[in-house]
């Protein structure tokens, strides 16, 4: 996988199935992102987004399938691989125990990089972090500690930033920076960016593809050009995700 | 009342959901292997009592003070431990919110506390009363009721004291962790520096790499403190390396076994970074094997100065102090969530490895070198694969 892979190419998904313990929670994924990609992955709660981001990520064994990330095989040289992305933590699994500097330092460490060696911009100001940075994270509003999440993602410009969910919880203002920072990264062609979300209305105007997840299969694609087709006015895009997913199983015919 | 079973109910999904995570083959290896060991202990022991019954049945302070002292310690042991598991779940993050006072929680966590007990309590006088008939003990069925009421006894002493002490944790828990890291307090930064930076303050929970003072502490080190002086002076005196040779493995290796924390292997923040099992794990184990060392070279040269002759113990002794503290990091890295469970179930290995030892020689060594490396290895599975 890793010898022939294209070097646009930053993360190809091959029939990937994953779960927990013997029982598959997505099955059949193929997926193939470039640098410059921006991907909503969109889905109900238990289609299984979280799910293949963490097989995708090396959290969970995969129960078929291959994922490499930059040529890595995720299986074979899961360092490698590891090193060629950036995954925003869920709020919960941060050391509450540490300052968010504290937090910063131990991932540049890892990364092998500066606590401060972000994509372009100094992260932690532009999400206005810097009045936090000192402080226990245990003390973090769930915001807050999203926005060091992703400031320790971005640390050592990792060519995939995999955001779960992170920008749930951001105030308007971070929300606007965060956008401008992912459309930043894409735009310099040496990124790729995937963005797990509920907000459908953000999709369209920062995505250029879109999957949407059900019952643990991809039902839908988007890419740049129908995204456009499908978002005209207000609520063009909510609509075509809900009508995909009312069709009654429309996308398992497809 | 209607929450009363609550936290009976909680412990119970807990262990359904454990259950249902684990894959069948999994399961399958370990009510087999656990089941056929445990045969195998209980048929190992009745032979060895019903070797020794007759010099058993004879020594009176075994049943004078002995088995009733092991029996009421043993139940003071579980009732502190099984007391400590109840009132986490009874102030459980996500019953937090939920308008239970605390004397309501604490009557939800005795009720679970006292229901796991009974159970427990029968096994132990089922064991003792099999154990007084294998002997030919007299009235083995009453020795079997008296140990139930001793393990009872030592079992209720420790739970109501454990239950007592609870404070408040929905008020305080997170106050505790927020106090202010500013405040002159010893810091660790120096110590946890190497890379990945910190990786010690989060495992010990220190804010902000801080060490927070507390009677805990400070009684801790001022007994391995004296233990450490008096051991050093009983060889210096007597002009035997023994006693502070022993000191300081035994010392040095409690130390390791309350400083080791290992839970940040099962972190996402490290499970998604670029860093593998190993180094995470030789770094999780960095300061506490200093601090182990550390501790180790009080008595260790204490006992060269005594009996410079005997040189070969100090040296003996530590690298002995190693192999235990890298076989017991494996444990802790295997059960890196619960360091009590990888405290018992190592003392448990060493203790069932001395005992078959002796009766089959240095070869049983193989036997818990073979569980290490498999410790090892499921650690290291489920740090990369989940």
């Amino acid at each position: 996988m890793g010898s022939s892979a294209d070097p646009a190419e930053i993360l190809a998904v091959r029939g990937l199935s994953a779960g927990y313990g013997s029982r598959a929670v997505v099955s059949g994924i193929d997926l193939s992102l470039h640098r410059g990609d921006i991907l909503g992955l969109l889905g109900a709660n238990g289609s299984g987004k979280s799910t293949l981001l963490r097989a995708i990520t090396g959290q969970i064994r995969p129960l078929g399938g291959e994922v490499a990330i930059d040529g890595a095989d995720l299986a074979g040289a899961p360092e490698r691989a590891k090193s060629s992305f950036g995954l925003a933590m869920d709020p919960s699994d941060l050391p509450a125990a540490l300052s968010g500097r504290q937090y910063l330092q131990l991932v540049a460490s890892i990364r092998g990089c500066a606590e401060s060696d972000w994509p372009g911009v100094n992260v932690a100001e532009r999400l206005g972090l810097k009045r936090w940075i000192e402080r226990l994270i245990g003390e973090y509003s769930l915001g807050t500690r999203a926005k060091i999440a992703i400031a320790a993602a971005l640390l050592g410009a990792p060519p995939l930033l995999i955001l779960d969910e992170s920008l749930n919880g951001l105030d308007p203002l971070a929300a606007f920076e965060m956008k401008r920072i992912i459309l930043a990264l894409a735009s310099s062609g040496r990124h790729a960016v995937i963005i797990s979300t509920h907000v459908m209305e953000a999709v369209p105007g920062l995505c250029n593809r879109a999957l949407l997840l059900a019952e643990g299969r991809i039902a839908q694609e988007w890419d740049a050009r129908q995204l456009a087709d499908a978002s005209h006015a207000p609520g063009d895009f909510e609509l075509h995700v809900m009508r995909a997913l009312w069709e009654p199983m429309s996308w398992q015919r497809r | 009342m209607r929450h009363d079973r609550l936290v009976l109910t909680l412990l119970w999904r807990e262990l359904l959901a454990g259950l249902r995570s684990m894959r069948c083959r999994d399961l399958a290896w370990i009510v087999a292997g656990g089941g056929a060991l445990l045969a195998y202990a209980i048929a190992d022991i009745v032979v060895a009592l019903q070797a020794g019954a007759t010099t058993l049945r004879q020594v009176q302070p075994l049943w004078t003070f002995g088995l009733p002292g092991t029996l009421f310690g043993l139940g003071g042991f579980a009732g502190n431990a099984l007391a400590s598991l109840c009132l986490s779940r009874a102030f459980a993050p996500f019953l937090r919110a939920l308008p239970l006072s605390l004397r309501e929680r604490r009557r939800m966590a005795a009720v679970a506390a006292c229901t796991l007990g009974v159970p427990i309590a029968s096994i132990v006088a089922t064991a003792v009363g099999l154990g007084c008939f294998v002997i030919v003990k007299p009235l083995a069925p009453v020795w079997g009721f008296g140990a139930a009421i001793l393990f009872g006894g030592g079992f209720c002493v420790a739970a109501v004291l454990r239950l007592r002490s609870a404070r408040d944790l929905v008020h305080t828990d997170t106050a505790d962790l927020a106090g202010n890291p500013g405040r002159r307090q010893p810091w660790l930064g120096a110590f946890d520096r190497s890379k990945p930076t910190w990786l010690s303050s989060w495992a010990w929970g220190l804010p902000a790499g801080h060490v927070r003072p507390s009677w805990r502490l400070v009684g801790t080190a001022s007994f391995f403190g004296v233990a450490a002086a008096l051991s050093a002076a009983i060889s210096l005196v007597r002009h035997d390396a023994v006693p502070a040779a022993m000191a300081g493995v035994t010392g040095g290796h409690l130390v390791f076994m309350l400083s080791a924390r290992f839970h940040p292997l099962g972190s996402p923040v490290l499970r998604t970074a670029p860093l593998g099992f190993a180094r995470a794990w030789l770094r999780l184990a960095r300061l506490p094997l200093q601090l182990s060392v550390a501790y180790f070279l009080l008595p260790a040269g204490a006992a060269l100065a005594a009996e410079p002759s005997a040189w070969a113990m100090p040296l003996a002794s530590g690298t002995w102090l190693l192999a235990l503290n890298g076989a017991y990091a494996v444990f802790a890295a295997y059960f890196m969530t619960a360091p009590f469970v990888a405290a018992l179930s190592f003392l448990s290995a060493i203790a069932y490895t001395s005992y078959e030892s002796l009766e089959y020689g240095r070869a049983v060594l193989i036997g818990f070198a073979a569980l290490v490396l498999f410790l090892w290895n499921r650690a290291q599975r489920r740090y990369r694969l989940g």
